[in-house]
């Protein structure tokens, strides 16, 4: 009995300690650099030692420069038995001062390397320019002649012979260096080989032995940055929005920036570790040049450090020293080199280039862009109605409604669990008769089951990832025993895309839409929680040379089986935790399971913001944090900040308490009420910036010095955003804050949205917050669209009149655009949209027309209201043009919600119609 | 009926008049109520907004433009957030809608108002609803009224149970006095008898004398040791005697009492000797009290794998799976079985055991005898029942009653019935005969009358802890909040049961609350108190969810003509809700409300009918 006692007391310390442990990050079951061979070997080899040399040098007749990289013999070593094969050269220039640059190895072997298909835009390569000639160029001391060929206007690149490097300046001889590739001749390319005897290429990491049949067969170089403070970009880490340096001096022992696609259990607020997705694009910024960008299509695991000033003291190497710049260093575990270079200058021009290579974003459905309700789970028929039912209870407007993965019969994607969901179609239906829809969770871990039919196929028609000996691979997640749809084979993809017919996926309706979780992929039982990278797909390619792109075909898939469920003319929606560049295309991402943490909260900034840069506009994180229990201050202050971000959804471990909005009390009810109208009012204006960045790539949430390039301020602000170029959102990021700091941007001046009250920029400001609201201003110079009015959802609100908010500059004016279609179809293609643009000069505001394929769309709207902000006169009336009436003007409120007080020029019910022309001019 | 008549009257010509303004003047929205305040526009030509913040005109009202915060000039239009439409729906009750239901393509009066822009046409279902409306309150009223009945015979019964049991325990504290005089008195006798007794043997073993000396000074060793082990576990015992509040539970009493008396006299007051004891009660309280055992008893079995994650590299690959997936569903690996998807959140089987011998150990305690009035009477209402208004036709779960023996009864089935105070008399005279019959200056000691002083000592101190049990259940039982009118009390000793899926689900109030899957038994809550004036019951701190919180249940309460579970729910993971229906919530005052309802929308029916 006595021993018993005791071992009752080791338990209980036992279990203590287990609960305190339990929930963390498992750092030891990830690779970090020194566990990873290829890291480890680029990152210990020695500035300036690449030994190639560009030879044979010509113009193709398909208007590439080409050239052989071969070995420089080296004196000191008879070098006969260790040659290496030359490396193949290629270097393209596209429009809009887009560089790209292949190397390859010679691919007469067993073994082709891997080259990512289906990123690259088909149009992109129609905007090759043919290159008709090289000038040749003697650079300092040089030996060897350099080769300099046109970019743009402005912009020449030159491909220097020894040493070999290749980079991009200012037009002349003299002119500033731009970006450059192997300046410190880092570049190293390990080309596929036979096993030497006694060699072992296996790789051994925890419990898992990875084959590597091939051997290794990584590459690395270093890019350089000129003019830069700081470089951004390449997802996805939660890390601040500028990058650190990762290595050089000052720097303490840290990780390279990984890019690996991992589902990673309890990731920490600030780590350069590896998360759900990967884009290997960087951006840099400074006040000299701008910005330009640096972007390889590899989808093998990538290391990027980011190299601290002075980390190359000891090397002497003679690059321009009065240029500031970053220097960084690009590993990868396989693949080959597929680099583009973009010279900007400015933050859009860089995107924008970025986006003629991997496109743009995908024009989302209205419904899309307004808020989401999520929980793993709703748990069953009468849990979606009380659910539905309770925001028309409490007024609050949503669009979304979302099943996790306990929806299905036995996590078994496209099924139901007849015992919880008996009549999917019948409660689809009833969320669609107040215009709202359904999401349900597709994940590619497919269980192995006889008895499914999914697997059935699958099995009996080899379309899943096999495993090393060529068997399927059989891997473990939530299902059980499961195996990985082959989603880099397009007659796979074609295969999957026909599963979300209405007739396949029993149960489903047209108001349905799908949610791709899982697709790193995540496997509970595989190395690093996923797939062995030996794993074998279509065409032989190994996983390891493809793992980062898996998740983005799987959406790919997803995304094409919505379009054809549609017959084409319905946007997908499809939501992606997995990411690779040309992700935009097909859908929304969210940053995966972050915690109920201020901390968290705050990374989501820059984690969306970096996201926006390379490409994906349309992201979101867990509002109020996935894991964990959110106080209920956290929860309001994360709604309050989400409604302003692109993808706005609230989601919760089913561990965690309910937090619907309405049950924490009537205050905090009417918080989160206000926070999701804001988002809805602001739809109108979202959506037009939608539109934009499916024009152009720019994205709608942006950093600051996106806006405001020349301002030093800007570049390392993570903590405020732009939405579009009119408003600045700050976030309250801290418990029981009475004010925050908040820094507005040189040049215009703001206009606080809760008061109307004006703040000249290029200050920083104490502003005062109360629990009500984040402080969020509207930049001087521009109009925003609103739709004042609330609605159930977006649906309700098609009719509705439009606000305008005019927030006139110091020389009286402003201007902003509104774009509308149906909200739903691609006919917008067709020239089925509104695009207007409003102007404000001189006490006049003018609607003009900027939709180039005629009027097809036709909509009633009117405009109800017109709020004048910063300007100087009273007038008493204004008088509208072509109809001659007279609007009153008055003073009125900035938004109509009780308890905020306010009082601006308000031009009341001048009700002019959306789509026409129209001039408006105060009297 | 000349005064529902002329009621009738008023009504229609209010209504009349209402149309007209409603048509003239556009009062779209407009609440009966608020008419007079509106009636200022039509005077004056402008009114404050009702929250005073600025003044509006007759043509800024209803213009479809908001001018009020607080939405009062657009009753009938969407424009301002926070405005509310009243539609009037003849036939059926009246309804206040949000302002932003107004012209959105959606039917929400059922007399259709509410959608006036032309945009969708809406079908008058006042009539229909309404009479859907009517049945089911009348159908309410009734169950109120039966509720209300059975909550009176209730109430009445509370109030002469709780006297009886409070005469009980008066009465037994009475009694416990005496019987607490006689036992002291035996134990003095009984260790007069020893003392001699063992004068007697040290006597007779005079010879022997040196060798038990060599002994005992062994002995005395020996327990120094267990000293040592006893204080290490003082807290533990501390804490469980406080649950337990008593040490007497009978069966092991006896071997405590034995060992007390086995132990001599010399070591009576010797230290060593009360901390031996201490740890033997400390044994004998960890026996008894199963909560604590359940929950430490269970850790075993979980070490293995939840040491696991800490190091998953000595794993196979399908134990990996399972523990890397566990992270996030919270579940132990082991439960993800092939069919891990469609298995809800169960125990493991070694947890199945470990309760099962649990809920074992509560039955074989011996405490499952209640007296017989304590429980009998709402069976008998139970039985009687007529008509049943919850459940609502669920067919996937049913709900159940019993009784439950409380952990606090004692088996006083030896004592007859408490009522008579005759075996206490009958103690009384045995005892004093032993008492004047014994001669312990006597010796040699006559040995049956040692026996017999033994035994009669045993007997009644037995007794006196039976007693005691009884007392301190009464005043446990007395001391719980039953109500204001104790209309609680007939819930006290039973259960509740509701099956639903393969779970079946038991509320026990002011005990707990249970679910049971097969041989499982989860606890959900202990019975922690009435909340929302008494209209919800809490039970809180059941079994710990793993990487959870503590388990909780929140029965809210509504009246019905029977005591049942109509529903039960898993919210929140581990934080159960369900809902019970009880004569008890069938007040009088709720009764005439309905009643009132009803006769208003009696009231409406002709003119909405005329509608038509």
């Amino acid at each position: 009995m006595k021993k018993s006692i005791h071992y009752l007391i080791y338990l209980t310390l036992f279990l203590s300690y287990l609960t305190t442990t339990t929930h963390s990050w498992k750092k030891e079951e990830f690779r970090n650099c020194n566990q990873t061979p290829f890291c480890k070997r680029a990152r210990s080899r020695h500035p300036h030692s690449c030994n190639l040399i560009p030879s044979d040098v010509t113009i193709t007749n398909n208007g590439d420069l080409v050239a052989k990289l071969k070995t420089k013999p080296n004196p000191d070593q008879d070098s006969s038995d260790d040659h290496n094969p030359d490396l193949e050269f290629s270097l393209s220039v596209y429009k809009d001062g887009i560089l790209r640059v292949k190397i390859h190895e010679n691919q007469e072997k067993d073994k082709k390397r891997f080259e990512v298909p289906d990123v690259v835009l088909d149009e992109f390569e129609s905007q090759k320019l043919w290159l008709q000639r090289f000038k040749k160029e003697v650079i300092g001391d040089d030996l060897l002649e350099s080769f300099v060929v046109y970019l743009s206007d402005g912009y020449e690149v030159v491909l220097r012979s020894d040493p070999f490097e290749v980079f991009v300046r200012e037009q002349g001889s003299g002119g500033a260096r731009i970006l450059s590739f192997n300046s410190h001749g880092l570049f190293d390319f390990e080309q596929l080989r036979v096993k030497k005897e006694g060699e072992d290429w296996e790789e051994r990491f925890r419990s898992h032995t990875d084959s590597r049949p091939y051997g290794p067969q990584s590459i690395s170089f270093d890019v350089s940055f000129y003019g830069a403070d700081f470089v951004y970009g390449i997802p996805e880490h939660a890390t601040s929005l500028a990058l650190k340096p990762t290595s050089g001096p000052g720097v303490e022992e840290s990780e390279p920036y990984r890019l690996f696609n991992l589902d990673v259990f309890e990731y920490l607020a600030e780590s350069p570790f590896g998360l759900y997705g990967s884009i290997p694009f960087m951006l840099s910024h400074g006040k000299s040049h701008g910005t330009s960008g640096f972007f390889w299509l590899n989808a093998a695991e990538m290391q990027i450090d980011v190299l601290g000033s002075g980390w190359d003291a000891e090397s002497k190497i003679a690059l321009p020293s009065d240029q500031k710049r970053i220097d960084t260093l690009w590993m990868s575990e396989a693949g080959i080199v597929d680099a583009f270079f973009f010279v900007g200058p400015k933050p859009k021009d860089v995107v924008k280039q970025y986006a003629s290579v991997t496109g743009t974003s995908a024009m989302p459905q209205l419904f899309a862009t307004g808020y989401h309700q999520c929980r793993w789970n709703y748990k069953d028929e009468e849990d979606v109605k009380n659910v539905d039912s309770k925001f028309d209870e409490h007024d609050i407007p949503y669009d979304v409604l979302w099943l996790d993965i306990e929806h299905t019969d036995g996590k078994r994607y496209f099924t139901w669990d007849r015992t919880l969901f008996p009549n999917p179609e019948q409660m689809q239906n009833d969320l669609a008769s107040r215009g709202r829809r359904m999401v349900t969770i597709v994940d590619p871990h497919i269980k192995r089951d006889e008895g499914y039919h999914i697997h059935k196929e699958a099995s009996k028609n080899g379309y899943y990832v096999k495993d090393a000996s060529g068997k399927d691979y059989d891997g473990w997640c939530w299902p059980g025993s499961s195996s990985y749809i082959d989603m880099v084979n397009p007659d796979i993809r074609s295969w999957w895309a026909d599963k979300f017919a209405l007739s396949e996926y029993v149960g489903s309706t047209p108001s349905l839409y799908i949610w791709n979780d899982m697709n790193e992929p995540s496997v509970f039982n595989g190395p690093e929680v996923t797939m062995p990278r030996d794993a074998l797909h279509y065409g032989n390619v190994e996983h390891r040379e493809l793992h980062n792109a898996y998740g983005y075909y799987f959406h790919m898939a997803t995304s094409d089986g919505l379009l054809k469920r549609g017959g084409g003319n319905d946007r997908p929606f499809v939501l992606s935790r997995a990411f690779f560049p040309g992700t935009q295309r097909y859908g929304t991402v969210w940053t995966g399971d972050n915690t109920a943490e201020w901390e968290q909260l705050r990374v989501s900034i820059p984690m969306i913001l970096t996201l926006g840069l390379t490409g994906i506009t349309f992201s979101g994180a867990d509002v109020g944090g996935f894991f964990g229990n959110p106080d209920t201050e956290l929860l309001v202050r994360w709604y309050q900040v989400a409604a302003y971000l692109p993808f706005f959804r609230g989601h919760a471990h089913h561990d965690t308490k309910r937090r619907e909005p309405w049950l924490f009390g009537e205050r905090n009810t009417q918080l989160m009420r206000d926070a999701i109208r804001v988002r809805y009012t602001l739809l109108p204006y979202f959506y037009t910036l939608f539109r934009e960045a499916n024009v152009t790539g720019v994205p709608v949430a942006r950093p600051l010095w996106m806006e405001f390039p020349e301002d030093e301020a800007t570049y390392s602000n993570d903590e405020a955003f732009m939405v579009g170029n009119g408003l600045l959102v700050q976030g309250v990021y801290t418990q029981r804050a009475k004010d925050v700091t908040v820094y507005l941007p040189n040049g215009p001046t703001w206009f606080d949205l809760r008061s109307g009250a004006a703040f000249k920029g290029g200050k920083t400001y104490k502003i005062e917050v109360t629990d009500a609201d984040i402080p969020v201003f509207q930049r001087a110079g521009t109009i925003i669209p609103r739709k004042d009015r609330f609605r159930r959802s977006t649906v309700q609100m098609e009719n509705d009149p439009y606000t305008l908010v005019i927030a006139v500059d110091s020389s009286g004016a402003a201007e902003g655009e509104l774009y509308i279609d149906d909200g739903k179809s691609y006919d917008f293609k067709q020239g089925a949209y509104l695009h207007r643009r409003f102007t404000f000069s001189d006490g006049k505001l003018t609607s003009v027309n900027l939709a180039t394929l005629g009027t097809k769309f036709l909509s009633d709207c009117t405009i109800e209201r017109i709020i004048l902000l910063g300007h100087s006169s009273k007038p008493k009336s204004a008088r509208i043009e072509p109809s001659n009436n007279v609007a009153e003007v008055e003073l009125g409120p900035l938004q109509i919600r009780s308890g905020v007080q306010s009082s601006v020029l308000t031009i009341r019910k001048p009700n002019v119609r959306v789509s026409d022309d129209w001039t408006i001019k105060l009297l | 009926m000349k005064k529902i008549n002329t009621l009738f009257l008023v009504f229609c010509s209010i209504l009349i008049l209402r149309s007209e303004l409603v048509h003239s003047h556009n009062l779209i929205g407009v609440s009966l109520q608020d008419e007079e305040y509106y009636k200022g526009l039509y005077s004056t030509g402008k009114i404050k907004c009702k929250d005073g913040s600025k003044t509006f005109t007759k043509s800024q009202f209803n213009d479809d433009f908001c001018d009020c915060p607080d939405g009062t000039d657009e009753p009938g239009t969407s424009a301002c957030p926070s405005g509310k439409f009243y539609c009037r729906n003849a036939g059926h009750s009246p309804l206040t809608i949000f302002s932003s239901r107004v012209n959105d393509g959606i039917c929400d009066c059922c007399d259709g108002s509410d959608e006036y822009s032309g945009k969708i046409k809406c079908k008058n279902t006042c009539w229909e609803a309404g009479k859907v409306a009517r049945q089911r309150l009348t159908k309410k009223i009734a169950t109120f009224q039966e509720g209300l009945t059975i909550r009176k015979h209730d109430v009445e019964q509370a109030k002469i149970s709780v006297a009886k049991d409070e005469a009980e325990l008066s009465r037994l504290k009475e009694e416990e006095n005496i019987l607490k005089g006689l036992v002291q008195q035996l134990k003095e006798r009984k260790e007069q008898i020893e003392k001699a007794e063992e004068k007697e043997r040290i006597q007779r073993e005079k010879e022997e004398k040196q060798k038990k000396e060599a002994e005992e000074a062994k002995l005395k060793e020996q327990k120094g040791e267990e000293k040592v082990n006893a204080e290490e576990q003082e807290p533990v015992g501390t804490n469980t005697n406080d649950e337990t509040g008593i040490h007497d539970h009978s069966p092991l009493d006896q071997d405590l009492d034995s060992a007390r008396a086995d132990l001599g006299d010399e070591l009576a007051h010797n230290d060593d000797n009360a901390a031996f004891v201490d740890s033997l009660e400390e044994e004998h309280a960890e026996k008894n009290e199963e909560p604590f055992e359940v929950e430490h008893e269970h850790e075993p079995s979980h070490v293995p794998q939840e040491d696991a994650p800490e190091d998953t590299k000595s794993l196979s690959r399908e134990e990996l799976g399972r523990e890397i997936g566990s992270r996030w569903t919270g579940k132990r690996s082991e439960q993800q079985d092939e069919d891990a998807g469609t298995a809800r959140d169960h125990e493991d089987d070694d947890e199945y055991d470990e309760t099962s011998d649990n809920a074992h150990d509560e039955e074989s305690d011996g405490y499952d005898t209640e007296t017989e009035e304590d429980h009998s009477k709402y069976e008998d209402d139970d039985t009687e029942d007529h008509m049943n208004n919850v459940g609502d036709g669920a067919d996937d779960h049913s709900s159940d009653s019993h009784k439950y023996a409380s952990d606090d009864e004692v088996d006083m089935s030896d004592m007859e019935s408490t009522s008579n105070p005759s075996w206490l008399e009958k103690i009384q005279q045995t005892v004093r005969k032993f008492l004047d019959a014994v001669n312990v200056f006597q010796t040699p000691v006559d040995t049956s009358d040692s026996e017999n002083v033994r035994k009669e000592y045993d007997d009644a101190s037995g007794k006196l802890s039976k007693i005691q049990s009884r007392i301190s259940s009464l005043t446990k039982k007395l001391g719980y909040d039953f109500g204001p009118e104790k209309e609680f009390f007939s819930l006290y000793g039973h259960c509740y049961e509701i099956k639903e899926n393969k779970y079946v689900y038991k509320v026990c109030p002011f005990k707990e609350a249970t679910q049971v899957e097969g041989h499982s038994t989860t606890t959900l809550g202990k019975w922690e108190k009435f909340d929302e004036s008494y209209k919800v019951m809490l039970f809180t701190n059941g079994d710990k969810c793993w990487n959870g919180p503590y388990r909780s249940l929140t029965v809210r309460l509504r009246c019905g003509s029977k005591v049942e579970v109509a529903d039960i729910d898993e919210p929140s993971r581990c934080e159960y809700s369900a809902l019970l229906t009880t004569p008890a919530l069938c007040q009088e005052g709720r009764l005439k409300e309905l009643q009132e309802k009803l006769e208003s929308v009696n009231k409406q029916q002709p003119q909405g009918h005329d509608e038509l």
